[in-house]
């Protein structure tokens, strides 16, 4: 099963890239994602229990199970205003 | 109730929006907030806040706070004006109104819409380092 991943705000630095593809075994959930990338991009590793999470325009849980082709997006708490 | 949301990179206009506010038979307030970019951040000077937002993101959590805001207050209207890219020191970043009978509601609708925004919507800021 393959997933986009997008990164916001400073995710982009600290992976170096805005969007890539991930392949993960079905049945994944973001979890699993989450696990998979900070193996790719280790200096998200720090950012892991703040990183928030969502699919399309919602967010998600950690335990969500992925399905093919859904966007993902990962990004640090927000702060609008 | 009515809504009007946009994250933009225009400047925020306040005298037309005010221009453009609408006030129908029975309401009697109109709380708008308007959120400045200070020139400061700590101890330190700053020229500007550069903000980036996820856009799409931001604009369907934005209506889902404005769904929820409806089924706990009276509310007539939402304006909601996000600037967003770069915006310089004493430019305003938000501008939010809230149109409703009374101003209890009125003052909680937008006190509560600004703190639910600043907690779930996909908006972030960056300091740009001024004059030290």
């Amino acid at each position: 099963m393959r997933v986009v991943v997008c990164f916001y705000s400073y995710f982009k630095d600290l992976t170096g890239c805005s969007r890539v593809t991930e392949t993960l075994p079905d049945g994944s959930t973001l979890e699993d994602l989450l696990d998979q990338l900070v193996i790719r991009f280790p200096k998200l590793a720090s950012m892991r229990k703040s990183t928030l999470m969502a699919v399309g325009v919602d967010y998600q849980d950690r335990s969500y199970v992925l399905k093919t082709d859904d966007e993902v997006s990962l990004f640090p708490p927000v702060q609008g205003g | 109730m009515k809504r009007q949301l946009t994250i933009t990179t225009q400047p925020i206009d306040e005298a037309l929006l005010l221009r453009q506010r609408s006030m129908p038979a029975g309401m009697g307030a109109a709380v708008y907030f308007l959120g400045v970019v200070r020139g400061t951040e700590g101890n330190a000077n700053i020229r500007a806040l550069e903000y980036e937002t996820f856009q799409s993101m931001a604009e369907h959590q934005i209506s889902l706070l404005c769904d929820e805001l409806a089924k706990r207050w009276p509310i007539e209207s939402v304006r909601l004006v996000h600037r967003v890219g770069l915006v310089q020191a004493g430019e305003p970043a938000l501008w939010v109104e809230v149109v409703a009978p009374h101003r209890g509601e009125a003052f909680a609708a937008c006190q509560w819409l600004i703190d639910e925004m600043k907690r779930v919507a996909p908006i972030w800021k960056k300091p740009v380092p001024g004059d030290q």
